[in-house]
């Protein structure tokens, strides 16, 4: 059984935008994909779809064989974990240990669980020294880490991530894009939202790309990023590597690769022939 | 409910002839009208400023959103009607003429309420902010206004995305007696209140970069410019309310005397 | 000509035991364009405040060493006054578009500067048509993108005719495309208008192809002052948290093979220029 099925899913909004026009895809358990798209594309849309926040106006959403119109958010959100984009801006409680521990007792476990399962997702995310600690006088990095935390805590199958790389510096990014690697090879499915091209071509993951609501291409980074008409018309750049190595065209360099060393090669190959 | 009261507040952007009245043409014609209805408790005049109101209402084109004050208006209306009966009853009895009174006193709110909000629906903020300005009501409350105006949506904005993110973590806001659910809102109320002050600040910041406070004679770039129309406007409507008040005066009450023609009165 | 000359400067916030600003000293020359970068929380929104008065005259704490700005000493000099020398962009653009149309924000400081309407009306037409925004004279800030709520924001700083603009992480909200897009006009209107810009940026792919010189921040000191090919070049960038940009990545692998730059390339373009110069020597 897939682990999300979209069908046919168009969605407006009250105010009358159609922010999802027809979108279908499937996602396997275990694939990591980024859904890439310019500013208004429908990503966030997407993803408040997957935990019930959102209902389709049209089509279908599918979480583990179970329809979202037919269940509860939170029984949907106990599969998938979503973090939102501003997720810091959600904090509320005195410490940290108590804000991984909401959502824990939300869901109805006992106390000894709650515990044994706070100290983990703490650890996990490298926070156990700030446990007693205010969210709120956190670093960036570190909010940034706690609102993972906090859906790991209680193991949803599905982790979703709103835009996570947003305002981060470079070594943050690299920290971010260690965590979702590991998160993916145990098993769980990662989807994430992010227009971070460079990022997501690091981390090399399936991409769905939108534009204006609709689904415009769906495969591998190396197919999607390296297709420069379609990224164009999606108002993507595409990765430096990419846009170089296109201008070059004339020079009979053919090849279309994410890798620094590929290109490499081949701009030397072809120069020095 | 409520909610439709204050829909009929908002603003809907039109190019009528009432739409580019003077603002505070508009705003003396809505307080005349509520000074007529209260010198009156008589539906026959109060009938006649309700059709007046619809007038205008028609050429500028927002019927449909005032009515909805008047609908959200009637349960307001109701229990003024209720609490003046009982406040009638022990002196006059249940006579007709409490019924009438109480009818008529409930009829007045609906007709003031349904004034703002011609005034309100068909004045922009900024225009609105103008007249205040011109009230000589000094800057900072314009501003404060303004600001309310500017920021409503986008604190609903937030509070709705604090929500889904509380929800998302399992939060079910509408299980529950009531005073769970009052609990259940503290995940949503700390983070915008924090959220809230961390933008207030920040809006300081930028208001102080901005100059903000700096000159006692500030200018403003847009101006209020009567025309010959709003000119014409305002004579018809002061002339209508001298008649009015001349009327007041001589005791009119067309009502009172349809009623006593008819014999209810006795 | 030096525009602005910090030197020595030391800045703590109110209660804070640790110096968030230590030993900060540079000098900027009119029409320069610095990018300023460095990891979270190293402290370049602390030092673009005490650029333009915010520090000390919003924020208190203690303040040590001289920063001239405009011929101005910031420390003696009200905000008001400064304001029209530097311009402030922020990071996030709803919390510095108060009013209820774009035309009334614009205006917005200089009704407050209490200037003659006429001249309000002229600059703001003036500042409109040169960010290619006077389409958007009568919306309201709300519902405007990201990209145009900072293009307006710009357009408001600008009417007050400074001399040197600060953007503090301006495109943050924005997708890479907006972004470009408004760090390129930002540059045009530099070029046009003689401005000195100093752009706190994440997004260095972007930015450091334009800019003059880079100063690298970390744990409240300038640790790199200079042209940015020679920072990436000289420099382990992504320690200081500074993204290294994959043209320059291009450009050390190419090296591995054949040494044809000696300095690094900071956008496609410039590794173009070089391959391409390099291609027509061997024909
Ligand atoms: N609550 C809402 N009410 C009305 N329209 C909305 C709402 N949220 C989003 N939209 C609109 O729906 C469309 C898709 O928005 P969405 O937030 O899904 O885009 P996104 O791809 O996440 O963009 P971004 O990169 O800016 O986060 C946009 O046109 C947006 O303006
Ligand atoms: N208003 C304030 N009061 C007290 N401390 C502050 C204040 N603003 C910032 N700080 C502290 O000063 C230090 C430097 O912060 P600053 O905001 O200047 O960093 P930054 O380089 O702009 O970071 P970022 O890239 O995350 O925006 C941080 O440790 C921060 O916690
Ligand atoms: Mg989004
Ligand atoms: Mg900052």
């Amino acid at each position: 059984m897939p682990a999300i099925e979209f069908e046919h899913v168009s969605y407006q909004y009250k105010s009358g935008v159609k922010a999802l026009d027809d979108v279908s895809f499937t996602i396997e358990r275990g694939e990591l994909v980024v859904l890439m798209g310019e500013n208004g594309s429908g990503k966030t849309t997407i993803l408040k779809h997957l935990n019930g926040l959102l209902k389709p106006t049209e089509g279908r959403v599918i979480i583990d064989g179970t329809d979202t119109r037919t269940a509860t958010v939170a029984q949907l959100a106990a599969k998938v974990g979503l973090v939102f984009q501003n997720a810091e801006e959600m904090f509320f409680e005195s410490t940290v240990r108590d804000e991984v521990a909401f959502a824990l007792k939300n869901f109805g476990y006992s106390e000894d669980v709650v515990k044994r399962r706070v100290e983990w997702a703490l650890r996990f995310m490298e926070l156990d020294a700030y446990a007693e600690n205010s969210p709120f006088i956190l670093s960036g990095g570190e909010k940034k880490r706690l609102a993972l935390a906090i859906v790991l805590a209680w193991g949803p199958e599905i982790i979703a991530l709103d835009e996570p790389t947003i305002g981060q510096d470079s070594l943050q990014k690299e920290k971010m894009a260690e965590m979702v690697r590991l998160l993916n090879t145990q098993g769980k499915t990662v989807i994430m939202a992010s227009h971070d091209v460079e990022f997501v071509a690091d981390l090399s993951p399936r991409i769905i790309l939108l534009s204006r609501g609709k689904v415009m291409g769906d495969g591998t980074a190396e197919e999607v990023l390296t297709d420069v008409e379609k990224l164009a018309k999606c108002s993507i750049l595409p990765p430096q590597v990419v846009a170089t190595l296109t201008r070059l065209q004339d020079l009979s360099i053919t090849r279309r690769t994410l890798s620094v060393e590929a290109a490499a090669r081949e701009v030397v190959e072809k120069i020095w022939r | 409910m409520a909610l439709s009261l204050f829909e009929g507040l908002r603003f809907k952007p039109g190019k009528s002839f009432v739409h580019k009245l003077d603002p505070r043409a508009k705003l003396l014609t809505s307080l005349l009208i509520l000074i007529t209805a209260f010198m009156y408790t008589d539906v026959v005049i109060i009938s006649i400023l309700l059709l007046l109101e619809y007038v205008l209402i028609r050429i500028a084109g927002v019927s449909g959103m005032w009515l909805k004050t008047l609908r959200g208006a009637l349960p307001l209306a109701a229990i003024i009607f209720v609490i003046t009966f009982f406040a009638r009853m022990a002196d006059k009895g249940v006579a007709f003429i409490t019924f009438y009174e109480s009818f008529a006193f409930a009829y007045r709110l609906v007709v003031f309420l349904s004034s703002f909000s011609l005034f309100f629906l068909t004045t922009t903020p900024e225009e609105i902010a103008l007249t205040l300005t011109k009230l000589r009501i000094p800057y900072q409350y314009t501003f404060a206004f303004v600001s309310a105006i500017r920021f409503t949506p986008v604190l609903a904005e937030e509070m709705q995305s604090i929500m889904d993110a509380q929800r998302a973590r399992g939060l079910e806001l509408d299980k529950g007696g009531f005073l769970q659910r009052i609990r259940k809102m503290i995940p949503v109320l700390v983070p915008l209140l924090v959220n809230v002050l961390r933008r207030s600040y920040e809006l300081a910041e930028a208001m102080e970069v901005k100059c903000f406070g700096v000159s006692k004679n500030r200018t403003y770039l847009k101006e209020l410019r009567p025309t010959g129309k709003d000119y014409a406007f305002t004579a018809v409507v002061v002339v209508l309310f001298a008649m009015v008040v001349v009327a007041r005066v001589f005791y009119i009450q067309p009502a009172l005397h349809i009623f006593g023609l008819l014999g209810l009165l006795s | 000509m030096p525009i602005i000359e910090v030197s020595s400067l030391n800045y703590r916030y109110v209660g804070q035991r640790d110096y968030v600003l230590r030993d900060i000293s540079f000098t900027v020359n009119e029409g320069e364009f610095v990018l300023i970068v460095g990891p979270s929380g190293c402290g370049k929104s602390t030092l673009c405040r005490c650029l333009n008065g915010l520090i000390p005259h919003f924020y208190e704490g203690d303040l040590e060493g001289d920063v001239w700005v405009a011929g101005h000493s910031v420390r003696e000099t009200p905000t008001h006054v400064l304001s029209q020398h530097v311009g402030m962009v922020f990071q996030n653009p709803q919390n510095q578009l108060f009013s209820l149309s774009v035309e009334s924000d614009v205006a917005f400081a200089l009704e407050n500067l209490s200037l003659p309407r006429e001249e309000i009306r002229r600059r703001v037409d003036e500042v409109l048509s040169l960010l290619g925004i006077t389409e958007l004279r009568d919306r309201s800030p709300f519902e405007l993108s990201g990209g145009q709520q900072q293009k307006v924001a710009i357009a408001s700083v600008l009417a007050m005719r400074p001399r040197i603009i600060i953007m503090d992480e301006p495109t943050s909200f924005l997708d890479p495309i907006s972004s470009l897009n408004l760090i390129e006009t930002i540059d045009r209107i530099r070029k046009s208008l003689g401005l000195t810009v100093l752009l706190v940026e994440h997004r260095i792919e972007l930015a450091a192809p334009r800019a003059n010189r880079i100063i690298v921040m970390n744990d409240g000191q300038i640790v790199y002052d200079g042209n940015p090919a020679e920072f990436f070049e000289r420099y382990d960038a992504h320690s200081y948290g500074v993204y290294v940009p994959k043209v320059v990545r291009l450009a050390r692998e190419v090296n591995k093979h054949v040494r044809l730059f000696n300095k690094p390339p900071l956008s496609p373009e410039e590794f173009e220029e070089r391959v391409r110069m390099f291609a027509s020597h061997r024909v």
